[in-house]
């Protein structure tokens, strides 16, 4: 039995910005912040039922980040290098390595933090053809199901066959800091590398900044009179 | 040409018939409950796990654009149809046009910092975002439909309750670590009543210290607003907060840190105290 966890290597988003009008996005790269919450749910799986947890990323190949999600448990990460990938070129490279591994189970993130599209989960459970449940916030598997609750607004309990792609939120766990030993153990654990390519069906023709001008007008003073001056400010832009 | 209209909620619906009669077409829609928006709706019960069974349907009436809205639902239905079609996708777009044969679009990308154009090839489907246009009135013959049976099994709905949803508020007072604690969360909400408000909070005090309910949380795996006046209480302003906020038309921060990363993001900093500042405000309010 196994549970795949898929992540995205990604530039870090507290770091890009606009710099000379232009969206720099050279910046250091991370695993993207809801990813870890699918790793972390990948690994309790792992640790509860005894499943094999196997990591697969998309994209770019980062040594380092692929380091951290062996660390945080996953027993084994196939790393999918590619350039450009749309949404339905991701989910084909996908597919062609879950479908390899046959798990019971594949837990994503609901969004990532550079594209943040979310479609990618639905639409690999489609190629797939596993049960889908998104936006899930808890989780129990049972032999053949599992149980889930979703946040969508509403919160939804739901019963879905296996095997199913899961889609999580970031409220599903707080992700493991690793211990300087499971950090080094990681080292020794197998990384398979596959190459991939696709003709993208959504092709990126260009990246903006989206300038959202602010006044940034700084109010340092005692605070009677830094809250007199705010509301003086805000009766004037005519919000209060 | 045929566009198809999809969503459960009726803001997104009219949202999503709008950029749809931009495009022009056989325009089709699907949503619970009638609508002149479209030149034909089918109305389903929307009940159960719903989402996939939609996208059966949906896929049947081979539309070339399909247009969403932007709840999450929508989105699980939205999505699962465009791995049914093995279609192009985005979401969250602003606008849309076609270009010969394709679709072009724009959408914010890296949590909200850029806008990026994609060129989709149809079948494209999208999901939008709230707009205040007015469509048409088209011809809205109504066809009722019955959904397959889905795989999935509903168990329970709690359906989230919101005093003042955050959705519509003019005015959202929210509250970040900075805040100091739970029982510090009451000034916050002594505010938002007496703005007529609602409360809202970030990803580390809703989703992980449970200082508000879940459902409360706003930015990017949260809700996304738009109101009239956004006050960040204590809130540093993690990129992933700014993307929920972003619309808003005015934003004030009160901040001990007068770098913390909201100061960029914001209209007016006040530097200082976040409890102190509730209550002088509400000293002020209640006069």
């Amino acid at each position: 039995m196994s549970v795949v966890a898929c992540f995205k290597v990604v530039p870090d988003d507290t770091s890009v910005r606009v710099i000379g009008g232009k969206v720099e996005t050279n910046v250091p790269v991370k695993i993207s912040t809801y990813d870890k919450n699918a790793i972390e749910e990948a690994v309790r799986v792992k640790e509860k039922l005894g499943w094999k947890a196997i990591g697969v990323t998309v994209g770019n190949t980062d040594r380092k980040s692929i380091r951290d999600a062996l660390s945080m448990g996953l027993d084994e990460v196939v790393a999918i290098s590619a350039g450009y990938l749309d949404v339905a070129g991701t989910a084909m490279a996908l597919a062609e390595t879950i479908r390899g591994i046959s798990p019971k189970l594949v837990i994503m993130a609901e969004t990532t933090t550079d594209s943040s599209t979310s479609a990618l989960p639905p639409y690999l459970a489609q190629i797939l053809g596993y049960s889908l449940v998104s936006y899930v916030r808890s989780l129990s598997i049972q032999d053949s199901s599992i149980t889930a609750e979703r946040s969508v607004g509403d919160v939804e309990v739901v019963e879905a066959p296996l095997p199913a792609v899961v889609s999580v939120t970031g409220e599903i766990n707080t992700p493991r800091t690793p211990s300087v030993k499971q950090i080094m153990e990681s080292a020794k654990k197998p990384v398979k590398q596959i190459n991939f390519s696709s003709q993208p069906l959504a092709e990126l023709v260009e990246v903006q900044p989206f300038v959202t001008t602010r006044k940034k007008v700084i109010i340092e003073k005692p605070m009677n009179e830094a809250v007199d001056q705010l509301i003086n400010y805000l009766k004037g832009e005519g919000v209060l | 040409m045929r566009v198809l209209v999809v969503s459960e909620d009726p803001d997104f619906f009219r949202s999503s018939s709008w950029v749809a009669q931009q495009l022009g077409g056989e325009i089709l829609g699907i949503h619970p409950s009638e609508s002149r928006y479209v030149d034909k709706v089918f109305v389903p019960k929307l009940e159960g796990a719903w989402e996939l069974p939609l996208a059966e349907f949906a896929s049947t009436l081979k539309p070339d654009v399909v247009i969403a809205g932007g709840t999450k639902r929508d989105r699980t239905f939205a999505f699962s149809l465009a791995g049914k079609l093995r279609s192009s996708v985005a979401s969250d777009v602003i606008d849309a046009k076609l270009e010969g044969s394709s679709l072009m679009v724009r959408r914010p990308v890296y949590s909200g910092v850029g806008i990026a154009t994609l060129r989709l090839k149809l079948p494209a489907v999208i999901t939008v975002q709230k707009n205040t246009m007015e469509p048409n009135l088209l011809k809205g013959e109504v066809e009722r439909v019955d959904l397959p049976r889905s795989v999935i099994t509903l168990k329970e709905r709690k359906t989230a309750q919101q005093s003042v949803s955050l959705d519509k508020a003019k005015i959202i007072v929210s509250v970040g670590r900075g805040m100091g604690s739970k029982d510090n969360v009451k000034y916050a909400e002594e505010l938002a009543r007496l703005l007529n408000g609602a409360v809202g909070g970030s990803r580390p005090v809703t989703a992980e210290m449970g200082w508000l309910p879940e459902d409360r949380q706003i930015g990017l795996s949260g809700n996304k607003v738009r109101p009239q006046l956004y006050i960040a209480l204590g809130i540093s302003g993690q990129p992933q907060h700014i993307a929920g906020i972003r619309d808003s038309k005015v934003i004030v921060a009160v901040n001990k840190d007068k770098n913390a990363p909201i100061s960029e993001n914001c209209d007016y900093l006040v530097v200082g105290d976040a409890i102190e500042f509730c209550k002088v405000m509400i000293g002020r309010l209640s006069k």
